[in-house]
């Protein structure tokens, strides 16, 4: 009869040590190294989007006549998305871009919507998307989604998401229609550029 | 076998050289592409931002969370930091779910008790599609596998989900979903290696074909050794595996959502097996390997009429082919399922459906198995409706449902289930339940003979065989069930389900007066026939905790207990030892610098008596590095504290195999 050969084998504690200290080691290195930092932070979808948000009013430049006044705050509207708005107050708290607050504009009736610098169409509004842009994308506004065929039905700025990451698809045809400018740095981070001409 | 520790080792150290040589050459790299650590979002640059990784759970949270049903979701998360390799290894996290690893290629999982390789209390969808096996009843879980880094999420519901989910969902449900071939755009490529070698290679490549259309593609290959059996020989159950498929997507326009999928798979799966003989010795191994396939199609269509109606249209066809000596089987399944989702009023929410299925069976006699006929084609037709209704709003809700079916062996079933949730508060939801469901016989229970054993009886061979029974009817369920959510913080809640099952006419086998049969040989035949004998109750409870105490480590613990009272005492099926009465676990999930991660879960699973299975305690480690984005390794390990264990017994040997100690490395490149 063979003798099982774990019989022979020392305890496993051993072994089971061994494994441990050689995981040990590994991950000692690999922090201890400073290696390839990479630490690509993690946060919610709904965060990063209303990041997002705020950075574009830093990198969107709006004509004149988007704006009352010199000093009238920029306004962004999000509509369908409870979550993303709680987000986005928190962020914009104290700050100012080109001397002007940045504020959320309650958007629950239709007549206030021409008065945003920035929409937010939420993937909830989906059925309306057609209506709602048909209303604003010759207006100065800064249209943002998150549905496929956002950029053929008329919005600017449409997130996408690659591999568990926020992505950007910008329309400049459509910033255009709108006069809004787009600066070549958020250009140059987005996934798909499409109207490009010089 | 001093092999085994020895390549653990050496796994160790052939990782930490390839993290040495990455790392140099990660460091001479462009760093600018790879972003500091930040602990402020808003802080972030542009190039930043977009490489932020974003958890997807967070709306089917608060979905879970207000469920008038015991739901557990598994995430891809947590598939990666556990470095699970297959999808039983995943539902070992769940409490409530029995996991037993027979042996390389098999599995038993059930949900509540019953567990068994035949378990037909538990339904399992892959995208839709059923892989339950009517024939024999059970899960052939050698032939489920998929590239687990597609699995967007693994749904496992406790309790009977047939009033939505249909037939053989009588102690839970399984919903396997993969990502959309959006979220899978690029390449990938993975390998895997380790002790017993055990070996795992995908590659999947998505891409996109026009603005709305996308396509993923996938090969997978995969081999394993057997195990030893507790003298310490190697099992002849290892397996080899290629599989491929495709997955398209297209949404043309925002109201409709097209979905065309398939896969095939072809094994060579090992095993051995003890057959009857109507000689001496009347038992004999025979070892096996069989060349078993699966081929399916699924095709899906969604389409919104307006934001509060949803239709869906499904259809699917499958072909598995599973020859083997014990239970030889080729069938094909198909499919067709409509479903419309609407609010009807400002306070009601209205599913209602119908299915198809038919399913033809073709199980060539041997002298092992013989069914009447050999080709057996059987249907269900199905309607289902639920109503959740508002009674008071974002406070309280009743949820009344019923499923109607027919089918060939039993004709007219119903299924109804009414459900309560009060939410009183956003921190906490409570809900009960009552439902009634039915587990359809399988073909099996219904018209086969199966020789099970032979021994000498005085002078002739005595052959005990198995009968089905035309008039085997359906099993029953009442449940009663309740559940408790509470999140008191962020950072940790708390979720408890309570049931009270009541069974009537459960399978067992019932001894007949013996009789003589001249052929082949004259023996006398010892039959039991497939009967509505067993009735009884089951309850339990499963807790499960969720702590965060700090931004970087989480820790989930839970615990199931199980208690089975059956009678009449001793039926050769429905056995209360197959299940263990107390299950306990805690994992931790620990974020280290830099893009590492490390995770360790140690469980404890009692004893089944009636499958000379002894307790035992499980410790599996986990250490994933992100090197960059397109560089991932893992190094994991499994049931650590013990050479081998066995977990459950085999229908089809009575020799036990050892599940053993592994430790493999896995490494993942995305371009």
């Amino acid at each position: 009869m063979q003798i099982s050969p774990q019989m022979q084998k020392p305890a496993s504690r051993s072994g089971v040590r061994r494994m441990l200290a050689g995981l040990a080691f590994v991950a000692v290195l690999l922090c201890g190294e400073g290696l390839v930092a990479a630490d690509a932070p993690v946060a919610s979808e709904a965060q990063v989007k209303a990041v997002f948000l705020y950075n574009f009013t830093k990198y969107v430049d709006w004509p004149t006549e988007a704006f009352a006044r010199t000093n009238s705050p920029l306004l962004i509207g999000v509509l369908g998305d409870g979550t993303i708005s709680e987000e986005l107050k928190k962020v914009i708290v104290d700050k100012t871009v080109n001397g002007r607050k940045i504020m959320i504009q309650e958007t629950g009736k239709e007549e206030d919507w021409p008065k945003c610098q920035i929409i937010f169409i939420s993937s909830a509004e989906k059925a309306r998307l057609p209506a709602i842009l048909a209303k604003i994308k010759t207006l100065p506004i800064l249209t943002v989604g998150e549905a496929g065929g956002f950029l053929e039905q008329g919005g600017i700025i449409n997130f996408t998401k690659k591999d568990d990451r926020i992505r950007l698809e910008i329309g400049l045809e459509a910033a255009r229609l709108a006069k809004v400018q787009i600066s070549s740095q958020l250009l140059s981070v987005a996934d798909t550029v499409k109207g490009k001409s010089n | 076998m001093f092999k085994r520790p020895q390549l653990g080792e050496w796994i160790l150290r052939g990782v930490v050289a390839v993290a040495l040589m990455l790392a140099t050459v990660a460091e001479a790299a462009d760093t600018n592409q790879v972003p500091k650590p930040s602990a402020d979002l808003e802080n972030l640059t542009l190039e930043q931002l977009v490489n932020v990784q974003v958890t997807s759970v967070s709306k089917k949270e608060t979905d879970l969370f207000a469920s008038p049903a015991a739901i557990a979701v598994i995430t891809q998360d947590d598939i990666q930091r556990n470095g699970f390799t297959s999808i039983p290894d995943a539902l070992r996290m769940v409490p409530g779910i029995d996991v037993a690893q027979v042996n390389g290629s098999e599995w038993a999982v059930s949900s509540r008790g019953f567990n068994n390789q035949f378990a037909d209390k538990l339904l399992v969808l892959v995208d839709g599609r059923s892989v339950y096996t009517p024939g024999f009843s059970g899960v052939v879980w050698e032939l489920q596998d998929m590239v687990m880094e597609d699995l967007d999420r693994i749904e496992v519901i406790r309790g009977p989900g047939a009033a939505l989910w249909g037939d053989n969902a009588v102690n839970g449900v399984i919903n396997i979903i993969t990502k959309s071939a959006k979220d899978t755009q690029g390449g990938l490529v993975s390998t895997s290696f380790g002790s017993d070698e055990q070996s795992i290679t995908s590659l999947r490549y998505g891409g996109q074909l026009s603005t709305n259309l996308f396509y993923r593609l996938y090969l997978k290959y995969e081999s394993e050794d057997g195990f030893a059996n507790s003298a310490g020989n190697r099992m002849p159950d290892g397996w080899d595996a290629l599989q491929g498929g495709a997955r398209f997507d297209w949404e043309p326009n925002p109201n409709d959502r097209f979905t065309l999928q398939g896969d095939y798979l072809a094994a060579y799966i090992g095993g051995t097996a003890q057959v009857p003989l109507l000689a001496a010795p009347y038992m004999t191994n025979i070892s096996m390997v069989n060349a078993k396939s699966d081929g399916n199609v699924v095709g899906r269509w969604t389409h919104d009429f307006s934001p509060s109606s949803q239709l869906t249209l499904q259809m699917y066809y499958d072909h598995a082919v599973k020859p083997d000596v014990q239970i030889p089987s080729t069938l094909d399944v198909y499919d067709f399922d409509l479903q419309h989702r609407f609010a009807l009023g400002e306070r009601q929410d209205i599913i209602w459906g119908a299915g198809l299925r038919d399913s033809e069976n073709d199980s060539p006699p041997s002298f092992n198995l013989t069914f009447y006929p050999q080709r057996s084609y059987t249907q269900i037709y199905s309607v289902f409706a639920q109503d959740d209704a508002t009674v008071v709003p974002e406070r309280f809700h009743v949820i009344l449902g019923t499923k109607l079916d027919h089918n060939t062996y039993t004709g007219f079933e119903i299924q109804p289930s009414g459900r309560l949730l009060w939410t009183p508060s956003e921190k906490q939801t409570v809900w009960m339940a009552v439902s009634r469901a039915v587990s359809t016989p399988s073909q099996v229970y219904e018209a086969s003979r199966y020789n099970q054993s032979a021994f000498p009886a005085g002078g002739v061979p005595g052959l005990v065989s198995l009968f089905g029974n035309p008039n085997f009817k359906s099993e029953q369920l009442l449940a009663y069930e309740a559940g408790y959510r509470f999140e008191p913080a962020r950072s940790w809640s708390f979720d408890l389900t309570a049931y009270y099952n009541v069974y009537h006419g459960l399978q067992a086998y019932q001894m007949g007066a013996p009789y003589f049969e001249p052929t082949p040989v004259p023996h006398l035949v010892f039959p039991e026939t497939a009967e509505n004998l067993v009735s009884g109750e089951t309850y339990g409870a499963e807790i499960s905790a969720q702590w965060k105490p700090l931004d970087y480590w989480r820790v989930a613990a839970s615990y199931s207990w199980l208690h089975m009272r059956l009678g009449p005492i001793n039926p050769t099926s429905a056995s209360a030892g197959d299940s263990p009465q107390n299950q306990f676990q805690i994992r931790s999930y620990l974020d280290l610098c830099h893009n590492v991660d490390f995770s360790s879960a140690v469980s404890y699973v009692e004893s089944l008596p009636n499958q000379n299975v002894a307790s035992y305690v499980r410790l599996d480690l986990g250490l994933n590095w992100r090197v960059n984005q397109s560089w991932d390794i893992g190094v994991f390990g499994q049931n650590l504290l013990q050479n081998s264990h066995v977990e459950f017994g085999s229908y089809r040997t009575p020799q036990l195999t050892e599940i053993p100690r592994s430790v493999y490395a896995k490494i993942t490149y995305k371009f």
